[in-house]
């Protein structure tokens, strides 16, 4: 499919004379005013950004949501929505083709309102001598950045087929070089977003950092740190207003991220805060466990009602409804935790330790200043192997604590690959974490699908016996016999999985990927 | 993609009017809609005051998918577009002939769109010839509006015929009244006996000088007079034809 041009864009000084600019054009075209429209733009993206990061632009002005291609000015598709929502989800647009678009942004994730800014437009069409519009100008004026002065740009949108009408047009602009700027559809966006008090990609669940595999250990653990902790704030005021699951998620991935990090500090950081710190986000990642798991629970809530007969689906209201009100529960006692005095010092104090001149004592630090390249080629390699030998002593009757403990493994030699990836060459880095992740994706369906039978297993333990729980009791069982199977399946399938892990090629590569700092 | 052909053996009995009308309201709830002007007497071209290019013509659209592409015009309704037609349409029927599967050549021709438009309506010119049997093979459906008499009627057996005899989809034809005036005993006798029945749809457009007047508007009567009552009659088509479609 060939494509249409899009529109064209101008950033205008208030000082270029419009009805000048419009008598200067060819005669053949005239100028049809249109109404004045005054509207307030939404913007809507997900918390980490998604939309924006495929220069999507999710608005919502009136009653109609659109979703725009920040590179062409296309609009993609539109949708109608009733009220102004603060956040929502694909599924509660109405519209197929615009829902199944946010779906491809993010299946996870709300849509949550980021900011608005008035807008006010005039607008022109440009008809030719048989009155047919051929392209249409647009004045779109912006709040001012600082000192209140609106701001104005151009919009000039083609009509199809008219290509050489919007040239023209465009090209007498030229002749005002000092009130107009050509400018891309994508920073005319960034102008609205600027407008709207909106910094995007500001947020990221996995901040880069540039690491130099000369400095020393201390200091590349601390810029590894701090901006994990970052993630931490950034979520925790999230977590509370329970808009989507990524908030706690993005959470607990920085909490072990932050312990994956602190086991391997031993004689880098000081013994004693070092302990301290240890405990500190093991408490944080137990107090957010639950709420995880009944998170993970509801989000399958339709997959677990698929798994049954039709006739055995409702059966399972009773579980679910039971399963939301615990969800409450536990969040409003994170909440509470997370609101503490106590957790809040914790968190400025840890702040205030990753940021503070640390003790230089051989003697309680004796290996703090160890290069980073030599801490990181000699911990990943001792993970990988950790996970290789593992691997293979798992037969095919291994205990789920087995597997769990694999799990966690392949999760640590994943973290660490990703703390040092700055300093590994990337190809190299690419395949190895994409077959790792294969692995991790087998252990974690395992891992997740005995946990969920347990949890079931002890819920049916828990309803009282009596004619009222017999349909429950029943759908509770189909759905256990359900997942084992599946688990039963993931179980057999490990073994493959492991060993395209487990072959002389990965085996090179992670070598080639060590020995670059040797 | 759905292809919706606006046929007529007989002349003015509002091809263009439904054409043009229909094509606006499937803009506005499927969009964006193509309309192909393939009448070389371009009303409905004239209809969206629009020009053809001046190096297009009948052997450009012969060529297809991006000569085509390339021709397509806005009309000035969003998501409304039109492949306006040239005077050198008068030629296609002889210059079809010189290709191998004249049939099946428009329906290759506008393959390339169909992932760009959900419609695409086909503006036909009076006859029957060698591009109305492009036109019937490239066409999910055949709308044929017929003024109720038997002038008419007759048009649309010959069609149904015709359409036998090639070995052509019947299911494809679907008619429907315009111009219909209540004082008129035939016109009423007409409706009756036929409304609704196989192959002819139930809304009918009622005689409405305002369609008349598209020529004055150079717009769909929808889009300028949404209330009028040929208009809303369109409406209530589109809406019984959106619903057979949909089944």
């Amino acid at each position: 499919m060939r494509t249409i041009p899009g529109p064209l864009f101008f950033r205008l000084s208030d000082a270029l004379d419009l009805p000048v600019f419009f008598k200067g054009m060819e005669k053949s075209f005239t100028f049809q005013a249109q109404p004045v429209r005054k509207e307030t733009l939404d913007w809507f993206d997900t918390f980490d950004w998604k939309a924006w990061s495929r220069k999507s632009a999710i608005v919502r002005s009136g009653s109609r949501l659109a979703i725009l291609d920040m590179k062409s000015g296309h609009e993609l598709c539109g949708a109608p929505v009733r009220k102004r929502p603060r956040s929502f989800f694909p599924n509660d647009i109405d519209d197929k083709k615009t829902a199944s678009r946010l779906l491809g942004i993010s299946k996870l994730r709300a849509f949550i309102l980021y900011g608005s800014v008035e807008t006010e437009t005039r607008k022109w069409r440009i008809l030719d001598e048989n009155r047919k519009t051929v392209a249409s100008i647009e004045l779109l004026s912006l709040p001012g950045k600082k000192d209140g002065k609106r701001q104005l740009f151009m919009k000039l949108s083609p009509v199809r087929g008219y290509g050489k009408e919007l040239e023209t047009v465009a090209g007498h602009l030229k002749q005002y070089p000092d009130h107009s700027e050509k400018i891309t559809c994508l920073d005319y966006h960034k102008e609205i977003l600027t407008a709207a008090g909106i910094t995007p990609a500001s947020y990221s669940s996995k901040p880069s950092v540039k690491l130099k595999p000369g400095d020393t250990i201390q200091d590349s653990a601390r810029k590894l740190l701090l901006p994990t902790l970052g993630v931490l704030y950034a979520n925790e005021k999230w977590i509370s207003k329970n808009i989507d699951t990524e908030f706690l998620h993005d959470y607990r991935v920085a909490v072990r991220r932050t312990r994956s990090i602190l086991a391997q500090l031993k004689g880098i950081f000081p013994p004693e805060e070092l302990s301290r710190y240890k405990k500190v986000f093991r408490e944080l990642g137990k107090r957010t466990g639950n709420l995880r798991d009944l998170d993970v629970y509801l989000l399958q809530a339709d997959r677990f009602r698929n798994l049954l007969p039709g006739t055995m689906r409702d059966s399972l209201d009773t579980f679910f409804t039971d399963l939301g009100n615990r969800h409450k529960k536990e969040l409003k006692s994170l909440n509470r935790y997370l609101g503490s005095e106590k957790h809040t010092r914790l968190m400025r104090e840890w702040e205030a330790f990753l940021r503070s001149e640390m003790p230089s004592d051989p003697d309680i630090t004796p290996k703090a200043g160890t290069k980073t390249s030599d801490v990181a080629v000699s911990t990943i390699r001792k993970a990988w192997k950790k996970v290789i030998r593992h691997g293979r002593e798992i037969s095919g009757t291994a205990t789920d604590t087995e597997r769990h403990t694999m799990r966690i493994e392949c999760k640590k030699l994943r973290y660490l690959l990703e703390f040092y990836a700055s300093i590994l060459p990337a190809k190299n880095l690419q395949t190895v974490v994409r077959q790792l992740k294969t692995l991790q994706d087998n252990l974690g369906t395992f891992v997740d699908l005995s946990v969920q039978q347990g949890y079931l297993n002890n819920y049916l333990s828990r309803l009282e016996p009596g004619a009222d729980n017999i349909s429950s009791a029943a759908s509770i069982g189909g759905l256990v016999t359900a997942l084992y199977h599946e688990r039963e399946n993931v179980r057999m399938n490990f073994h493959n999985t492991f060993d395209t892990f487990d072959t002389p090629e990965t085996e090179a590569l992670f070598n080639e990927l060590l020995n670059k700092h040797r | 993609m759905k292809t919706i052909a606006l046929y007529s053996i007989k002349g003015g009995v509002g091809k263009t009017a439904s054409a043009v009308n229909l094509a606006y309201l499937s803009s506005l709830g499927e969009p964006p809609t193509l309309i192909c002007d393939l009448d070389p007497q371009g009303a409905s071209s004239f209809y969206f005051r629009i020009v053809p290019n001046k190096k297009y013509s009948s052997r450009k659209f012969l060529k297809g998918n991006k000569k085509i592409y390339d021709n397509i015009k806005g009309t000035d309704y969003e998501n409304l577009d039109l492949l306006p037609s040239d005077f050198s349409y008068r030629n296609l029927d002889i210059e079809l002939l010189e290709e191998k599967k004249p049939q099946k050549k428009l329906r290759k021709n506008i393959q390339e769109l169909s992932t760009e438009y959900p419609f695409i309506f086909f503006d036909c010119p009076p006859n029957l010839t060698l591009l109305s049997e492009s036109v019937f093979v490239a066409s999910d459906i055949v709308l044929v509006p017929l003024i109720p008499t038997t002038l008419s009627l007759r048009t649309f057996d010959q069609l149904v015929g015709f359409f036998k005899e090639s070995r052509l989809d019947t299911s494809k034809i679907r008619g429907f009244f315009t111009m219909y005036e209540r004082r008129k005993a035939m016109h009423r006798e007409i409706i009756e006996e036929y409304s609704g029945k196989k192959r002819f749809l139930k809304r009918i457009i009622p005689y409405n000088s305002e369609v008349e007047k598209m020529g004055i508007y150079r717009a769909p009567l929808n889009a300028v007079r949404p209330h009028a009552p040929a208009s809303m009659a369109y409406q209530e088509l589109w809406e019984e034809l959106r619903g057979e479609i949909k089944q």
